[in-house]
């Protein structure tokens, strides 16, 4: 794929400030602010109905705000008169006429921005849909249709991307490929913003995260400080000989919880230094691992009482 | 520019569109060379009476056939805009041109002229054909005689006219099945069913609309001159209003609402 090369300072910047969307009663964004920035994947993470897609098509000028703003390259977007050349997005991967062929599909967008049909057979390869580029829309998996919406995104080589689920109804071949994409136009210098409810998707992609719950703000951090936030950093210990070590530990200031077979969960010591204790009172170990608080704890425990939907009722 | 080429590709990509618009000739052209056929063969029996009163130009191109185009042509307006809500392009295509009123223009632009181009190919080949056959008889309209081109224009306008009332009721709508009934009824159904009354209000109520204005007056080639009926220049302001009107519908209903 061609690369265009772009600098300045709001340049490929996504800013979101205070935006607000309410229908009717219900407030579905709320008071959201946040920047995204070039040369990252972000992840943008929040439970179903939290607002992702309506903070996405916000910021395209799709829905309007009820109060805010949300820019792109320092301007609404809505004012871009070629808006494939700034911004790429998918967002539903239904978004186009079932009567349509791929190609034609993308060939009459192309044509609305002035881009050369070359770029049609261009993103169709790099999705690997040049196969079935004659073929209509409408016979199309699901994962087909992803496909078609992310070469839709790259069309105009924009320096702004954005993709709402992306990796819904895609195989893992397909899903490993996307992945690798995202960090490629990340490291092209583009801005790119992937949403998804499922933490585990953003474990391997995003180094930045927005987390929302409810349309509102949970967090706006690195993917390691996001992670700090789980549960606590916690030891696992195997010994043959777990009273003794338990009362050790406890008495060196330690809580540990005995969970059988003589397994011990330590928290508040670090792996090094139950070790050394261990080993100063000539105490067998096993196994000793430190874990961190996967990624999934840290966004289940931030997103706890932000989730609209609960299976047994609203908490 | 850019954005008429782009809503000319979409049209012509839709393989249902090029099918209307092919057998929708054809058919046309087909009920042109039937009826004057008919008209042939049994033009020896008519009364002189019969004779006196015979419009050639319904012939070509009949109540029936200005209901085909204007189901046709509507439904065609109708879809490219519903077609685009109902399927989620209408995102695709915003995101890729934010400027909404330009992209309803180009579309109101090449849907209207692809369907005057149609309604002109309609029109002047039904005439045509149908002219071969009756002159036969001597019972043409030659283009030179009162009202004939008068006629043409009509039916040509009607293809173009009922399209962009389709766009207007398929953005209001947004819905592809709800948009082609509310098309059938507002073009074709409503305006059939009535007949001219002593309410004088009603009378101009009706006299708004294409197909009525259509089917009593400028389908003719000499109008029938009563107060129930419309007038040659009342029926080309209805003809003129209804797109201009839809075509205003079109760009603020899709501008407004979020999509």
């Amino acid at each position: 794929m061609s690369c265009a090369t772009v600098s300045g300072s709001v340049e490929r910047v996504i800013e979101v400030n205070r935006l607000t969307k309410r229908y009717g009663g219900v407030t579905a964004v709320n008071g959201l602010t946040f920047t995204v920035r070039p040369g990252h994947v972000t992840g943008f993470l929040g439970p179903n109905g939290a607002g992702k897609s309506t903070t996405m098509r916000m910021i395209l000028g799709l829905n309007r705000p009820t109060s805010g703003s949300a820019t792109v390259d320092g301007r609404p977007f809505a004012r871009q008169r070629h808006g494939l050349r700034h911004v790429g997005a998918l967002l539903d991967a239904g978004d186009a006429h079932p009567g349509r062929s791929a190609a034609a599909h993308l060939w009459a967008l192309a044509r609305g921005n002035g881009l050369p049909r070359r770029r049609v057979a261009e993103v169709l390869r790099e999705v690997g849909l040049e196969g079935v580029a004659r073929r209509r829309v409408g016979g199309f998996s699901l994962g087909m249709r992803q496909r078609l919406g992310i070469a839709t995104a790259l069309l105009g080589d924009p320096s702004v991307l954005l993709f709402d689920e992306p990796v819904n109804g895609l195989d893992p071949e397909g899903v490993r490929w996307v992945r690798g994409l995202f960090r490629r136009l990340a490291e092209q210098g583009r801005t790119v913003l992937v949403s998804s409810h499922l933490m585990s998707e953003m474990e391997n992609t995003a180094d930045h995260l927005i987390v929302i719950g409810r349309g509102e703000l949970i967090a706006d951090e690195s993917l390691t400080e996001f992670a700090a936030r789980g549960a606590g950093a916690c030891v696992t210990v195997r010994t043959p000989d777990p009273d003794e070590l338990a009362a050790v530990l406890t008495l060196d200031g330690a809580s540990v919880r005995r969970d059988g077979g003589g397994l011990l969960m330590v928290t508040g010591m670090s792996a090094g230094r139950i070790g050394e204790l261990a080993f100063e009172r000539r105490i067998m170990l096993h196994e000793l691992v430190p874990r961190t608080a996967s990624l999934e704890e840290a966004f289940m425990e931030s997103t706890a009482g932000h989730a609209d939907y609960v299976v047994g009722g609203r908490r | 520019m850019s954005l008429l080429g782009a809503e000319w590709i979409k049209l012509w990509s839709l393989r249902s569109v090029r099918w209307v618009i092919v057998v929708g000739v054809l058919v046309l052209v087909a009920l042109a060379v039937q009826s004057s056929l008919d008209t042939y063969a049994e033009w020896p029996s008519f009364r002189a009476r019969e004779k006196a009163m015979f419009n050639p130009m319904t012939e070509a191109f009949s109540g029936f056939s200005a209901i085909v185009v204007m189901i046709g042509a509507g439904s065609v307006g109708a879809l490219t805009v519903a077609g685009e809500y109902a399927s989620g392009l209408i995102r695709t295509t915003f995101t890729a041109v934010p400027a909404r009123g330009r992209v309803m223009a180009a579309k109101v632009v090449v849907v209207a002229g692809i369907m005057l181009a149609v309604g002109a190919v309609v029109a002047l080949t039904t005439y045509g054909a149908s002219q071969v056959i009756l002159s036969g008889r001597g019972a043409g309209a030659s283009i030179g005689d009162p009202g004939v081109v008068r006629v043409l224009v009509a039916n040509a306008l009607l293809a173009p006219v009922s399209a962009l009332v389709g766009m207007g009721i398929g953005a209001l709508l947004r819905h592809t099945a709800a948009t082609v009934v509310a098309v059938c009824g507002v073009l074709v159904i409503l305006p059939t069913l009535f007949k001219p009354t002593v309410h004088q209000w009603a009378n101009d109520l009706y006299a708004m609309f294409p197909f009525y204005v259509w089917r009593t007056c400028l389908s003719l080639i000499h109008p029938r001159d009563e107060a129930a009926l419309p007038t040659i220049t009342g029926s080309w302001i209805a003809f003129a209003l209804w797109p201009l009107v839809a075509a205003a519908v079109t760009f603020i209903v899709v501008r407004r609402r979020d999509v």
